[in-house]
C-alpha cells in the first residue's frame, strides 16, 4: 500500500515539473520587449528591407545615401519629411499589423516592418 | 506599390512632370549643337537651319523643365533647404538654362562672333551633360 501511494505522488511530482517546464511562454502574459531598431538606407535599398519588431518598439532609419529620400508607409501611417544625409527619421509601431512602405521620391526602394 | 501604369501615380506625382520633360532640352540641345557644328564644315544652309530650330526648341522647352524642378522640390521635399548633389543638381541647372537660352539667342543674331557662339555651345553642352548625370543620379537610375 505504502509502495503504491509513493508511486502515485512520484507520478503526480513528475508531471507537476513536466507541466512546469513545457508550458507556453504566453501563458505567463508577458510579451517581448520594445525594441529600437536601426534602419540604414544605403545605396538606394532599406537594410534590412523586413523588419519584425515586438509592438510599441521604435525604428529608426538612418539615410546614409548622397541624396534625399522620404520613408512613407503604403497606407499612410508614417512619412518623413526629406532626409538629407545622416538625417534620422524614427516611428514608434504601437499596433499589431503589417507595415509596408517605401520612398516616396525612388519608388522601386521598399521595405516592411511586421509587429506580430 | 505604385503600379508602373498607373496614370495617376505617371502624371501626378510630385517630381514625375520634371523627369519627363528634361529629356526633350537635352535631346533638342545637343542635337542642335550637332547639327550647328556639322553645318560649318559642310556649309550647309540646311543644316543651319536645322540647328536654329533645335535650339529654339531647347531653349523654349528648358524653361518649363526648370520650373517643374523647381516644383518638384516644393512639393516632394517641401522646399526644405538643399544640400549636396541636389543643391550641385539646382546651380549648375540654373547656370545651364542660362546657357541653352543664350545659345538661342546667339544663334539668332546674325552678327555673332563664331568663336563666342561655339564657346557657348561647348559650355551648355557640358553643363547639360553634368546636370543630367547629377539629375540621374538623384533619380536613383545612375546606381
Amino acid at each position: 500500500m505504502l509502495r503504491l501511494h509513493s508511486l502515485l505522488v512520484a507520478i503526480l511530482g513528475l508531471t507537476l515539473i513536466l507541466a512546469v517546464a513545457l508550458r507556453p511562454s504566453s501563458a505567463t502574459g508577458q510579451t517581448a520587449a520594445p525594441q529600437a531598431i536601426e534602419i540604414k538606407v544605403d545605396n538606394f535599398t532599406f537594410s534590412p528591407a523586413v523588419v519584425t519588431v515586438p509592438e510599441n518598439s521604435t525604428v529608426t532609419w538612418t539615410n546614409k545615401d548622397d541624396v534625399p529620400h522620404v520613408i512613407a508607409s503604403t497606407d499612410g501611417v508614417f512619412r518623413s519629411k526629406g532626409l538629407d544625409t545622416d538625417d534620422h527619421y524614427s516611428f514608434q509601431f504601437t499596433k499589431p499589423g503589417t507595415y509596408t512602405y517605401y520612398c516616396s521620391i525612388h519608388p522601386k526602394m521598399t521595405g516592411k516592418i511586421v509587429v506580430p | 506599390m505604385t503600379h508602373v501604369f498607373n496614370l495617376r501615380s505617371i502624371f501626378l506625382a510630385p517630381h514625375a512632370q520634371h523627369v519627363v520633360l528634361i529629356h526633350f532640352p537635352i535631346a533638342l540641345f545637343l542635337m542642335g549643337v550637332g547639327f550647328d557644328w556639322m553645318a560649318k564644315i559642310r556649309h550647309s544652309a540646311r543644316l543651319l537651319t536645322a540647328a536654329h530650330l533645335n535650339l529654339a526648341a531647347a531653349a523654349i522647352l528648358i524653361v518649363p523643365t526648370y520650373l517643374t524642378g523647381l516644383l518638384a522640390w516644393r512639393l516632394a521635399l517641401a522646399g526644405q533647404k538643399m544640400r549636396g548633389v541636389l543643391l550641385d543638381h539646382l546651380v549648375l541647372a540654373s547656370a545651364t538654362t542660362l546657357l541653352v537660352i543664350t545659345t538661342w539667342w546667339l544663334r539668332s543674331r546674325p552678327r555673332s562672333r563664331p568663336i563666342l557662339l561655339a564657346l557657348v555651345e561647348l559650355m551648355g553642352a557640358i553643363g547639360i551633360a553634368v546636370t543630367a548625370h547629377l539629375g540621374g543620379f538623384l533619380s536613383g537610375v545612375n546606381t
